[in-house]
């Protein structure tokens, strides 16, 4: 049996769906093999991962920690975490990992033509795979971080972050999700995209489930504030199969997510130049984007969640597709009553009977 | 746009808000006296005050954008009586009474009458299903009926003739010892154009709230699974491609195939005036074989106003071919030019089975996906009745019908009662009647009858007082909104729905320079308008610039040909402008309201089919 890689690129072969890259990971590097514009980067895999708490001995405390996780209560954690996440992000890297990663990111820098190049450290979790838990936002990614040792302390801030107190009491249909096994993390590194606007995008309506619509959130720069919700985004309604845009609304945005070279991280800064009247994407972008969702959609099978970038020449990047999770979940209701004749259906209408209920009504579960 | 207007009609439907009371209109001055024109029931009357005054009028511009000449209230009368009892007495339909009417003014308002009593509303559905659901369950049977039924009377219509009094009636009503004699042929001849036009008028309506019934389910459908879905997508996957509105137009793209094939453009090119294009093409070779063509095109489908039928005013194509030889200019420009002028047929019928496909698939189950099914193959099948009955109705019978009346026009001229044989339109058909006995009479008599002094000056008056009223501007609505509107007609023809009443409310014409309107045709233009309120004007547009009128006709073709956008004041997504407007991919916004008081010529405006709104970017000085 051949070792498992330490490092996985996301356009290698054996990529796609490979589950050393984690969910997010495995998952863009299905992306890569259709086709879709996604920034190139590799994975740090869950074999690294698994390699390094071996090596260092940190694994049986992990594993003791996730088993008394269901009974710790939430402030708890902190104190009971706190000798395991020092270990990981302190003890020495085994050498021949460290130079897999310090390899790795010379060959980024190099196809990308930057040294020091600006790249986002992404956690791509295993137990991104559970059934119905995306653990959306619970785990970290860092952005536009340069050189390798900056990506190396990232990469251990990801691991640690597995024991963060938020993963460890996460509960998915009322059970802790992480008790259950030995859940290994992957770390992208991935090229930064210089975005002149960024968002996400819905291949179904997220308010009602209408699977006819693409809805996007977008902003002006990084779309790191639509992904927090502290920039209102603009808004933009697609018609999926007439591509038209049935709805806009603009905001005028005041403030961006930027890289700011002076603190050299990303914050958000106010905007200065003209653009902040106009609507970050035009028609012609909205629809590019909304012609991407479909066909994402379509490759998938399922309604998706994608987060994108376009960078300062136009170009469109996508940065993370997964599954849509709240609305693929709940039970498919019927809009009609069943087995009725139309010519029925329409005779009751004149009689002021509706003939459909409307669409998936937002009651939460 | 549906969704931002409800929030705002729920907000303004709190304050109650009503429109002005039709008993508080003032006449223009110089209009005084206008009530002699109409009926006393088609008047707002002071003895019925409190039920008047509580009711919503709306303007019909759609059907009657400019006072009605007296003759010309038949149509309206017509359809007061045909559409109303067909929905009260015919069906019934559960929900829906008739549709009254008055005149204001000059102007048509009309208000819907509703069902709201649930006892009642279940008592008028047990014969509305039986009723209803005959028609339904055999829809192709009977328009195929009804085909014939239309054809049989135009038919009767092409007949009737109206000749002027002989000195001696003719020998074979002497010597066939038939007792009846030609003042009596005369009299029969107008009962029966009279009884001819409103049996048509009987059989306009006999399938249409039918029609769109089946049409407004399946919308409704689609807006409840896809809300936000755009009406013209819903309309895109039930329409037709070879509806009968079409033909006349395509006749033309093939008189323009034919005179390129016969080596005859240049003639065509070279000559604007119709004569003398005919004539030029007469004398040309091989212009006898264009001529045959045309002639063979002409009949019937010639028979295309260029408004919407209600109006003897609207010109046809069959007198007045200026309309379809622009058409053929420039579609003998752009096959020279090395286009194709045939209508993407196939193209047009595999997007809507696909755009039909997608959304079938995007159903959360396999019952809706059934119940998706079913409406729209009834849609389907209900529609071509809705599209092409247009032609049957308003354009082939009604033109020949106003011809009709044009030949009576001249009986009364060659009478000595009229100097014009249009004055007959300043006549309401009742006061025909009476004038034509008069003629009865000076000719059995032998002394001058009263008519031959009687006429002239009443004419001349009322003349006068249309010409004053054509300058006013009638509000949109009059009276008090009502809680719901459920006939099917006023919301599929009028496009008046809740929001509109609040939109009409709540209207600062020119406040914020914008006016919202049913979003009838997708896409953005920007541009200056022209503002048409008279058919003659149409002449005036030059290339580019945006068509902002009362209402448009379908027959209007050539015009859309050279403008951007077009915008209307009346009319909803069924609306004869929106079909055609789709048609040629120019954006359109309908029922605005008051485009055209508030919108002049040359001013620089956006309109905006997306979103059913037009912007004035700039006023003209």
């Amino acid at each position: 049996m051949t070792q498992a890689p330490y490092i996985l690129w996301l356009d290698d072969a054996s990529a796609p769906g490979n589950a050393l890259l984690g969910g997010k990971f495995a998952s863009l590097a299905h992306s890569t093999a259709a086709g879709l514009a996604v920034p190139p980067g590799f994975g740090v895999t869950t074999a690294a991962y698994r390699h390094f708490m071996t090596a260092t001995g940190l694994a049986e405390e992990a594993a003791r920690i996730r088993a008394r996780a269901p009974h710790m209560a939430l402030n708890e954690i902190k104190g009971e975490t706190a000798r395991l996440v020092e270990g990981i992000k302190t003890a020495p890297l085994p050498p021949e990992l460290d130079t897999k990663i310090r390899e790795s990111y010379a060959v980024l820098e190099r196809r990308t033509g930057v040294s020091e190049t600006p790249v986002a450290v992404r956690s791509s979790g295993e137990s991104e795979d559970l059934e119905g838990a995306s653990f959306a936002g619970q785990y970290e990614t860092y952005l536009w971080i340069c050189g390798v040792d900056a990506v190396i302390r990232h990469i251990r801030a990801c691991w640690a972050g597995m024991f963060g107190d938020a993963v460890l009491s996460y509960r998915v249909d009322g059970e802790n999700a992480v008790a259950a096994g030995d859940f290994g993390m992957c770390v992208g590194i991935q090229q930064m995209v210089q975005a002149r606007a960024a968002g996400v995008m819905f291949t179904l309506n997220p308010l009602n489930g209408d699977r006819s619509k693409v809805v996007m959130e977008a902003c002006w720069g990084l779309g790191e504030g639509v992904v927090k919700g502290d920039i209102t985004p603009a808004q933009f309604t697609v018609d999926k199969v007439t591509l038209e845009i049935l709805d806009r609304k603009t905001v005028e945005q005041t403030e961006t997510y930027c890289f700011d070279p002076a603190a050299g991280e990303v914050t958000l800064m106010p905007m200065a130049d003209e653009r902040c009247r106009k609507p970050c994407l035009d028609d012609e972008q909205v629809l590019e984007l909304a012609k991407l969702a479909k066909q994402i959609e379509r490759q998938r099978g399922a309604p998706q969640d994608i987060e994108w970038a376009i960078g300062e020449r136009g170009e469109l990047r996508v940065l993370q597709v997964r599954p849509e999770t709240v609305w693929s979940h709940r039970e498919t209701k019927s809009l009609v009553e069943k087995g009725q004749s139309p010519v029925n259906r329409v005779l009751a209408r004149f009689a002021g009977v509706k003939v459909a209920a409307k669409a998936a009504q937002g009651e939460s579960r | 746009m549906q969704q931002t207007a409800t929030p705002q009609a729920a907000a303004s439907s709190s304050a109650k808000a009503r429109f002005t009371s039709p008993f508080d209109i003032t006449t223009p001055e110089g209009a005084e006296g206008w009530q002699e024109l109409y009926p006393y029931y088609a008047l707002i009357s002071p003895e019925r005050r409190e039920m008047e005054d509580e009711k919503l009028w709306f303007f019909d511009g759609m059907h009657s954008p400019a006072p009605l000449y007296p003759f010309d209230t038949i149509m309206t009368e017509n359809w007061w009586v045909a559409a109303s009892q067909m929905s009260n007495r015919v069906w019934p339909i559960p929900l829906a009474l008739g549709i009254d009417h008055r005149i204001i003014n000059g102007y048509l308002y009309i208000s819907p009458n509703a069902v709201t009593d649930p006892d009642e509303v279940a008592k008028r559905a047990e014969h509305f299903n039986a009723r209803a659901g005959h028609y339904y369950e055999n829809w192709d049977t009977i328009y195929d009926e009804w085909v014939t039924k239309a054809r049989d009377c135009i038919e009767r219509l092409k007949v009737i003739e109206f000749k002027p009094l002989p000195e001696l009636v003719p020998d074979e009503q002497v010597f066939g010892h038939r007792g009846l004699y030609s003042s009596h042929d005369l009299l029969t001849a107008y009962n029966t154009l009279i009884q001819n036009m409103l049996e048509m008028g009987s059989y306009h309506f006999e399938m249409l709230n039918l029609g769109y019934g089946a049409y407004l389910t399946f919308r409704e459908f689609c807006q409840e699974a896809f809300p936000g879905i755009s009406d013209q997508t819903i309309t895109h996957m039930v329409s037709g491609i070879d509806i009968l509105l079409f033909r006349p137009d395509d006749e033309v793209r093939g008189l323009a195939e034919l005179a390129v094939e016969l080596g005859l453009d240049e003639v065509v090119l070279a000559n604007e005036s119709p004569e003398v294009m005919l004539a030029a093409i007469g004398a040309a070779p091989n212009g006898d074989k264009w001529l045959a063509a045309y002639e063979e095109a002409r009949e019937p489908w010639f028979w295309f106003s260029t408004g919407v039928g209600y109006t003897h005013e609207d010109p046809v194509w069959m007198n007045d071919p200026r309309l379809p030889f622009t058409a053929l200019r420039g579609y003998i420009k752009a096959l020279k030019s090395g286009d194709d002028i045939r209508r993407p047929l196939d193209e047009i019928l595999d997007k809507r089975t696909q755009v039909t496909a997608e959304y079938r698939e995007l159903l959360p189950t396999e019952d809706d996906r059934e119940a998706f099914d079913g409406l729209v193959e009834l849609a389907r099948k209900v529609y071509p009745f809705v599209e092409d009955h247009n032609f049957y109705v308003e354009h082939w019978h009604h033109s020949l019908f106003w011809e009709k009346v044009r030949e009576l026009g001249d009986l009364f001229v060659a009478h000595n009662f009229f100097d014009d044989r249009e004055d007959v339109f300043y006549l309401h058909r009742h006061e025909i009647y009476d004038a034509l006995y008069d003629v009865l009479i000076g000719w059995a008599v032998g002394t001058p009858p009263r008519g031959e002094v009687y006429w002239r000056p009443l004419i001349a008056r009322r003349k006068q007082i249309r010409d004053t009223l054509c300058r006013w501007s009638p509000p949109p609505a009059l009276g008090v909104p009502p809680e719901t509107i459920t006939e099917p007609l006023t919301i599929m023809l009028w496009g008046i729905t809740p929001e509109t009443i609040d939109e009409w409310l709540g209207v600062d014409a020119t406040a914020d320079g914008e006016l919202r309107g049913v979003a009838a045709s997708p896409g953005k233009v920007t541009g200056r308008a022209r503002v048409i309120t008279d058919f003659a004007q149409l002449y005036d547009i030059e290339d580019g610039e945006i068509l902002v009128c009362r209402i448009t006709a379908p027959s209007w073709a050539p015009v859309f040909q050279r403008v951007a956008a077009a915008v209307s004041d009346v009319g909803g997504m069924m609306a004869h402008t929106a079909i055609i407007s789709r048609e040629y991919g120019l954006p359109a916004v309908v029922g605005t309201g008051f485009a055209t008081t508030s919108i002049t010529n040359g001013d620089l405006i956006e309109v905006d089919g997306n979103e059913g709104i037009v912007r004035v970017l700039d006023k003209e000085a």
